[in-house]
């Protein structure tokens, strides 16, 4: 397997161990420490991809994150990854990449032709020509785009890779390895400071290794690997390669994607594939470094175009020449270092081209490299389709010529890497003296240094990196340690790179956004249409919008609709780049926690024993709740449940209520801060007792309900619903905390502490009679409805003994601590075992509830009243509390608000469905005639017919009434009776006795 | 009468697994059980009563700030303004003490995680910063394991935490602190 | 975001609950508009660009409401006191 373009020396890959991988099915070999790119480009291979609009031809552009052409598809199978950069993807044996976005093939590719339409595809395509007919759109239109245009595929398979989320917290953080982030880094480092160095690249040292420079007399990746050294054997600094950090937040705090496993075949056991790093910095000092741009000329998307820096990277680290016969087109003298580079790698060059007049540094190198030299001339146009063949060079008269050629290296100036410095608003300065962006404002903490700040020289990077490191350890209190950074070879003069923006074309697109497919036509069309200011640029044309955020286009893009509209670049103005830097897998921010790990699971004390029963679990928030006990035979849920609710109608029944929020409340002022918080009284409830309570928000709408025990003169236990336990905590807290900081109040959540069942039916007294210790007296005399007692149970366990009723009848709740739950759920079924008893799931419990007309979340839905509940009597006319003054405006006490009333159908055969609207009988079915809507349904066994809950205008007056009760999106019409919200046990006799 | 209860853990292997990986251990974790635990807030306008009560019950100073002092079985973490959870290993009657006091025996299952890779597993739930420049033996905190609540405090320079989490969360923080472990050498059983 | 929690330390936003502004007043119910005033209290918001004090609980922490002082325009966080001292020392309340 011959690397044709590998060369014979050099480069920092390890050239003993080959690695064979393949790229749309054939293979080739490289080294580790290469990319897949320069892997590529050593065997040959310039065609990598397929653009995404016009299906053009794409090789790769740069060495970076940036790179915006050569997107193939990673691996295959469940693993198979999109829009993967060939330009960072680390070389591995037994890689496997593919080309996207062609069809059938890369190097023939049908939907080429897209280029012969191209006029239809200019910017604004998607507007102009998919106006109408709309219907088209789903059916016709996006299919058709969604073939032609695109990226790569996911996989269809979920990832079967773990992925991690971790904190890291420092004094400074350095983001970037180049020589001004190893200067930082070493200057912090040293001071003891908890230093974090951040590069996402997989090898440190930056431009330190992608060039040919001297560092303190030895070569500059020399320098940089015993740079890494040093800074490895620090104890606290912390180096993170391949790690992009992708965002600056407020408060110090950066997001980081860690490529842990990308670059082997598959993650070893238990590592994850990608870590998600949320770093915690009291500095940082961004070292990012700059982004080179490419001048917009005819072709210059041919596979064989480059950046000038992209070629010095692969002729020195990875020892690859990516052409032999190579024209250098540059506006600044940075590129003076290709054509040498070139030169020493022994390609000829064939031609050097400098856009401004005669420079000294470029014609020196290109005397030195015996290449024909056009100063004030221009690439006009790259040609040869699948890869560079020649160009056509206009030099400063306008005359052309063509010259052949397999590598067109460009440099239109350099970008300082300012992204970051963005994030929290920082707007980025238009700099002359730069031809470039640097930043302006930066995120609190940030010092931005070297290229990044715009400071191209190596030894201006080293000194401020250095100086910047300094300073950020020392204002996190650290001091001493030193470092002089190591003396620089002289660097080349101006790297200003203003201009040309575009060579004027003579044929061929001229290409602003590679990955976008925006042409320098496409920014001439948007200027014309009207589309001049930035943000319309970049939304009529795509311009920066894709995976690469234009960060090779945008600047561009922003200097053509300058030159075209006549303004200054700052005048023109700059769209500001947003987190991720890079494009980040979901996987990576969800972390560990997804699938049935994406949320904690509470368990309530039985669950145990309810698994062992195969029990049909519910999860209710975080809640995994029993629903029902099918016992064999049953067929489907409804059948279980009937049974369920017909046992605790008859017989006994047990439920695990421990879900419910459990408050201890305590204090002198206990009594009086329930009483602001509920509608009723509390201070005056005898203790040994319990009530009914409704909260309501200020604003008078209910919030929760719940019951309230008094166990002591101070000491109070409070339920709230499920749902809403942790949020009327917060509420709580924030009355006793704010609204009346002078109560002397104490809330503890005791919601776990208690194991609490449910234990209900008319035999109810009998299983509790048998678990009480001896001496307990559980008659209605001595624990009678609504009261509460503590008790020891089953020989000495401690317990409290409440006698609710939820279910509609004789009922306990009978609480132990929660590590005797297991135990007691298995003692009640042991003791109603003679009584007939059964379990009870959810499903159950809300039939009975709805059977007696309780309110649960679907009532208390946060746009009901007490009043509208039917629990409007219950407020305390002699105390004030929190939603008693707004609930009394005029909207809320309308007796015409829809009222909580019960409904059974007309045809007792037919079904009910909670979320239907009622309407008059007659009437038609519009938003006018609404009269309200059904919360809760259910079949109940006790009426032998469906029942309903519901909310109906002035309701309470209507009982007897037949409405309709219309659910259109299900296609139901069923004619209703409006009867009282009570449907078993009206009078209440069974709860009692 | 019915049989007397048995009184038994919130975590089972089949919801929160054992693990232990072969070679040194980086992490272990232990469920602490038969611990008391006691909510205890002071009450308004007798905070210093309670300072004198424990200082003669238990021989502590309460700590003022999210701190844990302990002395033989007994000990108090910082819980907030005011408010402590004291914990002892050994049958304590907490609410003799003049404060409101809750017993939270059962509300909260321990957790000790333990090691030299203790801190980069807890790094992957925990937000705080555990390094030893800025939390040591003594110091506790209150906050969220990828959002479950916990209240933890270190115990030692192994380092060892211990992580107090309310019971029906204590199977999902096992295995996700097992999760995190993993690939950290970890050993995760009941005490032996 | 990070808020310094006058009793836990710097934590993340994430651990907090937000509520709002914390210079309103809850208005006394006995007194004459009391509706009025309460409509006001619940709905009515300003809206500054810079300068903020709003109350956060700490809610994965030590459960304290705080008054933290914000601006609206940097996210910049001045000073955070004890919700309760606050509400206390200037007398608000029933009692």
């Amino acid at each position: 397997m011959s690397q044709p373009n590998r060369l014979a020396s050099g480069g920092l890959i390890d050239r003993t161990r080959p690695l064979a991988f393949t790229f749309d099915g054939r293979t080739y070999s490289g080294h580790p420490g290469d990319t897949l790119a320069s892997a590529l480009l050593a065997n040959g291979v310039t065609l990598v991809g397929r653009s995404f609009k016009y299906h053009r031809p794409r090789g790769v552009l740069t060495a970076g994150s940036e790179e915006p052409n050569a997107l193939v598809e990673l691996r295959t199978g469940a693993r198979r990854e999109p829009n993967v950069k060939a330009t960072v993807a680390e070389l591995y044996a037994g890689l496997e990449a593919s080309s996207q976005n062609r069809f059938p093939s890369l190097a023939f590719d049908l939907l080429a032709v897209n280029q012969l339409a191209s006029p239809v595809f200019v910017a604004g395509f998607y507007y102009k020509t998919f106006m109408w007919p709309a219907k088209l759109w789903e059916k016709l239109y996006e299919p058709l785009i969604r073939r032609a245009a695109g990226l790569g595929r996911a996989a269809e398979a979920a990832d079967p890779d773990p992925y991690e989320k971790t904190t890291a917290h420092c004094d400074v953080l350095v983001i970037g390895g180049g020589p001004a982030g190893l200067a930082a880094a070493l200057a912090a480092g040293r001071t003891g400071a908890r230093v974090i160095l951040a590069d996402e690249d997989f090898a440190l040292g930056g431009r330190l290794i992608a060039e040919r420079r001297e560092l303190g007399g030895q070569s500059a990746a020399r320098w940089a690997d015993e740079a890494e050294a040093e800074l490895a054997n620090l104890p606290e600094v912390t180096v993170l390669r391949r790690t992009s950090v992708l965002g600056a937040y407020d408060g110090g705090v950066y997001g980081a994607v860690e490529r842990v496993s990308d670059h082997l075949r598959e993650p070893a056991p238990h590592q994850p594939r990608q870590r998600f790093w949320r770093i915690v910095a009291k500095r940082a000092v961004l070292a990012a470094g700059a982004l080179e741009r490419p001048i917009a000329f005819g072709g210059n998307d041919t596979p064989g175009v480059m950046f000038a820096g992209a070629v010095r990277a692969y002729l020195n680290r990875y020892g690859v020449a990516p052409g032999r016969r190579a024209v250098v087109y540059a506006n600044n003298d940075d590129a003076a270092r290709t054509v040498a580079d070139l030169n020493a790698a022994g390609c000829e060059l064939v031609a050097v081209v400098d856009a401004r007049g005669d420079s000294p540094a470029l014609h020196a190198a290109a005397r030195t490299a015996g290449a024909l030299l056009v100063f004030g001339g221009a690439v006009a146009r790259a040609y040869g389709g699948q890869s560079v063949k020649g160009c056509e060079i206009v030099d400063a008269r306008g005359g052309s010529f063509n010259v052949a050629c397999d590598l067109v290296a460009v440099s239109g100036g350099w970008n300082p890497t300012i992204h970051l410095t963005t994030h929290l608003g920082g707007r980025p300065q238009w700099r002359d003296d730069l031809a470039a962006f640097a930043p302006g404002g930066t995120p609190p903490g940030m010092t931005v240094v070297g290229a990044a700040a715009g400071a191209f020289g190596l030894g201006e990077a080293l000194a401020a990196g250095a100086q910047a490191g300094a300073e950020a350890a020392n204002d996190c209190g650290f001091s001493g340690g030193t470092f002089d950074p190591p003396r620089a070879d002289d660097d080349s003069g101006e790297t200003r790179g203003l201009g040309p923006w575009r060579v004027p074309a003579k044929r061929g697109k001229a290409f602003v956004d590679f990955q976008n497919d925006v042409t320098v036509k496409d920014v001439e069309l948007a200027a014309r249409e009207g589309f001049r200011s930035v943000e319309h640029l970049k939304r009529y044309t795509t311009l920066g919008m894709a995976t690469d955020q234009g960060k090779t286009a945008n600047v561009l893009g922003l200097a053509l609709m300058a030159e075209i509209t006549g303004r200054s670049i700052p005048a023109t103005g700059l769209t500001l780049t947003r987190p991720p830097f890079t494009p980040v897998a979901l996987g990576a921010l969800g972390g560990a926690h997804r699938a049935k790990e994406f949320k904690p699971t509470r368990l309530p004390p039985s669950h145990f024993w309810a698994e062992e029963q195969g029990a049909v679990f519910v999860e209710t928030g975080l809640w995994m709740r029993a629903a029902y006990f099918p016992r064999a035979g049953e067929t489907d849920w409804l059948e279980t449940t009937i049974r369920e609710v017909e046992t605790v109608r008859t017989k006994v029944g047990v439920y695990d209520a421990s879900t419910l929020g459990k408050i201890d409340v305590q204090g002198a002022d206990a009594g009086a801060f329930l009483d602001h918080v509920y509608i009723n009284t509390f201070s005056t409830m005898p203790i040994g007792k319990a009530r009914y309570g409704l909260m309501l928000r200020e604003d008078g709408i209910a919030m929760d309900d719940g019951t309230v025990a008094r166990l002591g003169e101070t000491h109070y236990y409070v339920t709230t619903s499920t749902a809403h336990a942790a949020s009327v905590m917060r509420h709580l807290e924030y009355c006793r905390q704010w609204l009346f900081p002078h109560l002397d109040v104490h809330l503890s959540s005791i919601t776990d502490q208690w194991a609490k069942y449910a234990i209900a039916g008319p035999r109810s007294r009998d299983v509790v009679a048998a678990l009480a210790d001896d001496g307990f007296d559980v008659s209605d005399a001595g624990l009678p409805y609504l009261g509460v007692k503590e008790l020891t149970v089953c020989g000495g366990t401690r317990a409290r003994l409440f006698r609710l009723s939820f279910s509609g009848e004789m009922a306990f709740e009978l609480a132990v601590p929660a590590r005797y739950g297991d135990a007691l759920i298995r003692a009640i079924m042991a003791a109603g075992e003679p009584f007939g008893i059964c379990p009870y799931g959810a499903e159950a419990l809300s039939v009975m509830r709805i059977e007696k007309g309780h309110a649960a979340a679907a009532e208390l839905n946060g746009q009901t009243t007490a009043a509208d509940l039917g629990l409007g009597g219950m407020m305390s006319k002699k105390k004030d509390c929190i939603g008693k003054v707004l609930s009394q405006r005029e909207g809320l006490a309308d007796p015409a608000r829809p009222r909580l009333v019960g409904f059974k159908p007309v045809d007792r055969s037919q079904r009910l469905r909670g979320g239907a609207h009622f309407v008059p009988r007659g009437a038609a079915v519009t938003a006018a005639n609404d009269e309200g809507y059904m919360t809760s349904v259910a079949y109940s066994p006790s009426n032998g017919c469906w029942v309903g809950l519901g909310f109906l205008a002035r309701g309470q007056e209507r009982i007897g009434e037949i409405v309709r009760a219309v659910d259109p999106v299900r296609d139901g019409d069923v004619e209703v009776e409006v009867v009282a919200p009570v449907f078993v046990d009206p009078e209440g006799v069974r709860v009692r006795g | 009468m019915a049989e007397p209860l048995v009184a038994r853990s919130a975590l089972r292997p089949h919801v929160a697994p054992h693990a232990s990986a072969a070679g040194a251990h980086g992490v272990t974790l232990r469920e602490v059980e038969n611990l008391t635990l006691a909510s205890v807030a002071a009450l308004r306008g007798r905070e210093a009563e309670l300072v004198q009560a424990v200082r003669a019950a238990y021989g502590l100073d309460l700590p003022t700030g999210p701190a844990r002092v302990a002395s033989g079985k007994v000990a108090f973490v910082g819980a907030g303004p005011g408010k402590w959870l004291a914990v002892s290993s050994a049958p304590t009657e907490f609410s003799t003490l003049p404060a409101a006091v809750a017993d939270q025996s059962d509300g909260r299952t321990v957790l000790r995680v333990s090691g030299p890779k203790a801190r980069e597993t807890l790094a992957t739930l925990i937000q705080l910063d555990l390094h030893p420049r800025t939390f040591g033996p003594g110091d506790a905190a209150m906050t969220h394991a990828a959002s479950i609540a916990v209240h933890l405090w270190q115990v030692d320079d192994a380092p060892t935490y211990e992580i107090a989490t309310f019971r029906t969360f204590a199977a999902t923080l096992w295995r996700w602190i097992v999760e995190a472990g993993q690939a950290r050498g970890l050993d995760a059983r009941a005490e032996d | 975001m990070r808020i310094p929690c006058p009793y836990c330390g710097v934590r993340g936003l994430d651990e907090f609950a937000y509520l709002g502004d914390a210079t309103l007043i809850r208005p006394d119910p006995a007194a004459p508009g009391a509706e009025a005033a309460f409509h006001d209290y619940v709905y009515l918001r300003d809206n500054p660009a810079g300068l903020h004090r709003e109350l956060w609980q700490h809610a994965s922490g030590c459960q304290s409401w705080l008054v933290v002082t914000r601006d609206t325009r940097t996210h910049a966080i001045g000073r955070v006191e004890v919700a309760r001292d606050v509400a206390a020392a200037r007398g608000s309340g029933a009692e």
